[in-house]
């Protein structure tokens, strides 16, 4: 190190004894060094005033974690068990995601997702968009849909996104089971980076066989009806 | 660890990272898309972060390789298009401003005139505080290296901010 950066090492309390030592001898010796040394100790200072806003005002961080997040999976393979359906995991899923994204689920003749034996479907207008939309001719209605790809089953799964928030649904038989759903994140006053919830992306990216459709293979798997 | 741990590990070092993203990025909007984008990848990553070593080192460089890739360069384009306002007001104040307190936008205006590698260092070390050594390890490069680029951006950065003598 030159004596320049020896002194801003001890500014910074990098150094210790014997080296430590020498340059306060230094400084003590020569008021242009301690002049130097108030300088920048109140430089640093203001430095880090001047950014103590953004770490007062940060808000929530980002939620990647579960307790929103319900696993859909683990619902079915209790519905599949020895002891038929079990009421309650079908009433935590609605009541959970009742939670996270209210304006979704509902009794309303109109609710987008519905509850068939436990399962969770895409209702109404969600099931007519997931069915008929094509992300590549996006009209601008209610409803957004965004990804359309396989999943490690073979299953056709679509993305999409509406004023309450955003999910995952993927084809079985007729119908779009619900694999996630997320309410919009507009606690904390950051903006998403890619326009979509962190918490869809990690579950498309858990999801995603190979690539997104592009946009003839979105309207090739509409004309198949899906399959 | 678990994802709610990945959740508890995050919210104690957001607001720092938010500030890392801030002293880095030309304007707030890009500053805000880089830490969620930090936060996302590193989320995405996680399996990967080795249980004991310091989770705040980890998160804090793999923002500045996201700043590096993506940010930075929408930065650059953007100042082809249109000159960035956090110049304006520099230079302008010979008197103050280590007395006085500086202001974010005059702050972070003056991050930006500084080149790159000696921007992350002053941002790591002081203004986050990280020590040489973790610097060395998030940057990985020589001490030396970062005690030098730290000498020459304080003092490019007195000239900026301080009394200019």
């Amino acid at each position: 190190m030159t004596d320049e950066e020896l002194f801003y090492a001890w500014l910074d309390g990098e150094l210790q004894g014997e080296e430590a030592a020498q340059v306060v001898a230094r400084v003590e010796a020569d008021p242009a060094l301690k002049a130097k040394a108030d300088r920048h100790r109140t430089l640093a200072a203001g430095l880090r005033g001047a950014f103590d806003p953004v770490m007062n005002e940060a808000g929530p961080p980002p939620s990647f974690g579960s307790a929103e997040i319900i696993n859909f999976e683990t619902k079915r393979a209790v519905r599949r068990g020895a002891f038929g359906v079990p009421q309650w995991a079908a009433m935590a899923a609605t009541l959970a995601i009742g939670i996270v994204a209210g304006q979704f689920v509902g009794d309303r003749p109109a609710a987008p997702v519905e509850s068939h034996d436990g399962i969770l479907v895409a209702a109404a207008g969600l099931d007519q968009a997931l069915d008929a939309q094509l992300a590549s001719a996006d009209t601008g209605g209610p409803i957004h849909v965004g990804l359309t790809f396989r999943n490690h089953d073979g299953s056709i799964c679509r993305s999409f996104s509406g004023g309450a928030g955003s999910g995952l649904a993927c084809r079985e038989g007729d119908e779009w089971n619900i694999e996630g759903l997320f309410g919009s994140t507009t606690q904390g006053n950051y903006r998403m980076a890619a326009g979509e919830d962190p918490r869809l992306s990690a579950l498309i990216d858990e999801r995603i066989a190979g690539e997104a459709f592009d946009a003839e293979a979105e309207k090739a798997a509409l004309d198949r009806g899906w399959r | 660890m678990s994802p709610s741990s990945f959740d508890s590990e995050l919210a104690a070092v957001w607001p720092r990272l938010r500030r890392f993203a801030y002293a880095l990025a030309r304007d707030a909007a890009d500053a805000d898309d880089l830490a969620q984008m930090a936060a996302e990848k590193a989320f995405k990553s996680f399996a990967q972060f080795q249980a004991g070593t310091r989770f705040d080192s980890w998160i804090f460089r793999i923002c500045r390789t996201v700043w590096i890739d993506t940010v930075r360069s929408r930065s650059r384009r953007g100042a082809h298009e249109s000159p960035p306002e956090a110049a304006d007001g520099m230079g302008h104040d010979p008197t103050s401003a280590t007395e006085a307190a500086i202001d974010l936008g005059k702050a972070m205006a003056a991050m930006q005139r500084l080149p790159e590698e000696q921007r992350e260092v002053v941002a790591l070390i002081l203004i986050d505080g990280f020590g040489y050594r973790e610097v060395a390890d998030i940057l990985d490069q020589p001490i030396g290296t970062v005690s030098s680029r730290l000498a020459r951006g304080r003092n490019a950065l007195l000239a900026m901010l301080g009394e200019g003598g």
